[in-house]
């Protein structure tokens, strides 16, 4: 099964584009289009760090294929968007963003499509809300990002602006649910996740087969690494498909704080470690990429993690440290 | 240290996986302004309320080559604002550890991130220059998610240039920001005995350790059990007079949100991971993640005593799984 598909992008795909690169790139435009997209609900098997072939489910691109999460989407505020979501499994499933659009339930085997309109930019989950939280926990996730109209470094009209912009879905995996699900069943045991995912990947240390295959490792994935020199101010939509409580620290500089679950704050406070809501928390920040201000002698290029500070995360099968939730910063 | 502890590691060295040791020397290493000296325990024990001993590790203070007793938390790395700091670690042979000054942003040889540039076997001097006054903490960074919650954490404190207008002796928290008379440093922290029964590199090699499932049982302030002790020991609990200002540095060392109140006192935050707020905010209360640090100034209007709580909220099901306690007594 092919790990991750990239949008092939077509000529007349004016928006929806994250590129082979990973981030989300964007053309401003003032005058509002139409937007088509189609995901395909697809599922299949996934190995963990320490081997175990765990059952998944997907938004994917192509039928043969199987995206966790789902491709990344972004639009400009007003554009009209239309997803069709093609049903190729024997459940039934939905797409909905909170606000926005709610396909409600599509039976196995269906095809339907949904038209919506997002006029508030911003960061936002699509999901399956369809046995609750079952199907969102099996990877049906995926990143929805609303432009400003006609910028292109702005998270919303006037707030502080950037040069690049990703999107980070964090998962936690419990197998025991997966397998139950697997099975059409609903799980019966207390939740306890095992594994832990960034963009859908964990991390490879050196040393561990897969390090620095951006197929495989958090630390080397386009959508999951930042890179950039002094000045390459980069936008991060994190949002938590998981049902864990996260603390997104990261090294090298201070997040400036921007939103927390959608509400633009007061003021922007300079965090090291932000509070990631679990069951669809969501913050944007900024990743400044300032010379570290604590060097001495100074320096302007090196590397750093970011990981999240809730440490169980960081783990995988209940041990190996360094094969969970993490990434690195790059300053190049 | 525990010699069957010891031994034990020691034969079992090369069970451990992905570290990576090294001691280079330091990069453009110059003359400091001041030095810490750290090495390491791992036979600490901590005595609960009720009577059971916990295991724990950190970092002791071994300036002059003198391995000093023992401190849970580890000692404090008290620094000024702009001076270059050395943090010469020193690990036995057969351990391998690292300190990561969190909050604090230094070239990467001196992050104390062994998957990025090393692990500590023997002695490295991290170099850095703290360029922001404020609450930090430093702690290990090498197999982390067991050896933070193992204790291997200590308060970390930038304090401003001293004004020169400021009368001699005043505190304040930052430069421009407020001053204060009477200062705590809370770091609130959870433990899970059934870890601290784990060798160091538990894990790391692979095979269900636990590590991912903290099932704590006890909910510490700045290493003193918060179910009684905290309430009353020096150094946790405040004492302070009717009219002075009292800066808590609150530290949440632990891995599950937690939610501190003070007691019916209205706290003003002015800063947060080392940074000043741009306007301070007053609360009642702070619900905080891991590792985040919160600077609260709290004037006492009224004489009493005030009873601090932080509730330990379990990371997925957000249920109270635990409350430490301390107190503030105006007198």
């Amino acid at each position: 099964m092919k790990r991750r598909t990239f949008l092939k992008a077509s000529a007349a795909s004016i928006a929806s584009a994250a590129t082979a690169s990973g981030l989300l790139t964007w053309s401003p435009r003032s005058y509002a289009a139409t937007i088509s997209k189609t995901y395909y609900i697809t599922d299949g098997y996934i190995a963990q760090p320490d081997g175990t072939s765990v059952y998944f489910q997907g938004y994917s691109q192509a039928t043969g294929s199987l995206d966790v999460p789902a491709l990344p989407m972004i639009v400009n505020q007003g554009d009209t968007v239309t997803v069709t979501i093609v049903n190729t499994l024997s459940t039934t499933h939905s797409f909905v963003i909170d606000g926005l659009v709610n396909s409600g339930p599509i039976a196995a085997g269906k095809t339907v499509t949904v038209q919506f309109t997002p006029n508030t930019p911003g960061t936002y989950l699509f999901y399956d809300n369809q046995n609750a939280p079952y199907n969102r926990l099996m990877g049906l996730h995926g990143g929805f990002a609303v432009m400003p109209t006609g910028s292109t470094n702005e998270l919303y009209s006037g707030s502080p602006t950037f040069v690049q912009q990703l999107v980070w879905i964090f998962n936690d995996i419990d197998p025991v649910w997966h397998a139950a699900v697997a099975k059409g069943t609903k799980p019966t045991t207390a939740y306890q996740p095992l594994y832990f995912t960034i963009n859908g990947l964990s991390s490879r240390p050196p040393g561990a087969a897969g390090n620095g295959d951006p197929t495989i490792d958090a630390m080397a994935n386009p959508s999951t690494k930042l890179e950039g020199s002094i000045g390459d101010r980069t936008l991060v939509r994190m949002l938590n498909a998981g049902m864990g409580a996260n603390s997104v620290h990261i090294h090298g500089n201070h997040w400036e704080f921007l939103t927390k679950n959608g509400q633009i704050r007061s003021d922007v406070w300079l965090k090291d470690v932000l509070y990631l809501d679990n069951n669809m928390g969501k913050i944007d920040a900024i990743y400044p990429f300032e010379a570290p201000p604590d060097a001495y002698p100074p320096v302007t290029t090196g590397r750093y993690p970011m990981h999240l500070h809730n440490e169980m995360t960081q783990t995988a099968g209940g041990g190996l440290y360094l094969f969970g939730a993490m990434t690195d910063v790059y300053f190049v | 240290m525990n010699q069957n502890l010891f031994r034990s590691q020691t034969m079992n060295q090369n069970q451990a996986c992905y570290v990576y040791p090294a001691a280079p020397a330091t990069p453009g290493i110059v003359t400091p302004d001041v030095t810490f000296y750290r090495s390491i325990y791992m036979d600490g024990s901590i005595t609960m309320d009720d009577g059971k001993v916990v295991t724990v590790w950190g970092f002791t203070d071994n300036a002059n080559g003198m391995n000093n007793a023992n401190q849970f938390p580890s000692p404090a790395i008290r620094v000024t604002e702009g001076q270059i700091v050395h943090t010469v670690l020193n690990v036995p042979q057969m351990l391998i550890h690292t300190i990561h000054h969190h909050g604090i942003e230094p070239a990467w040889q001196n992050d104390g991130v062994g998957h990025i540039s090393w692990d500590v076997q023997g002695t490295y001097t991290y170099q850095w220059k703290p360029a922001h006054a404020g609450t930090y903490f430093y702690h290990c960074h090498t197999n982390t998610v067991l050896h933070a919650e193992m204790g291997m954490y200590g308060p970390l404190i930038v304090d401003p240039v001293p004004n020169p207008n400021d009368p001699a002796g005043t505190k304040r928290a930052f430069d421009g920001g407020p001053t204060y008379d009477v200062e705590a440093i809370w770091a609130c922290d959870e433990i899970d005995p059934n870890w601290h029964t784990l060798p160091w590199w538990a894990g790391t090699c692979g095979g269900n350790v636990g590590l991912n499932n903290l099932q704590p049982k006890y909910f510490i302030i700045t290493g003193v059990d918060g179910a009684k002790s905290a309430l009353t020991a020096p150094g946790v609990a405040v004492k302070m007079s009717l009219g002075q200002t009292l800066l808590v540095r609150y530290i949440q060392a632990g891995y599950f949100p937690q939610k501190i109140t003070f007691g019916g006192l209205t706290a003003t935050v002015v800063a947060s991971d080392g940074r000043p707020l741009p306007n301070p905010v007053q609360v009642q209360s702070i619900q905080a993640c891991s590792a985040e640090r919160y600077d609260c100034i709290i004037k006492p209007t009224k004489a009493g005593t005030y009873t601090v709580q932080i509730q330990h909220l379990h990371w997925i099901t957000g249920a109270v799984v635990g409350t430490a306690k301390t107190t503030i007594t105006v007198s």
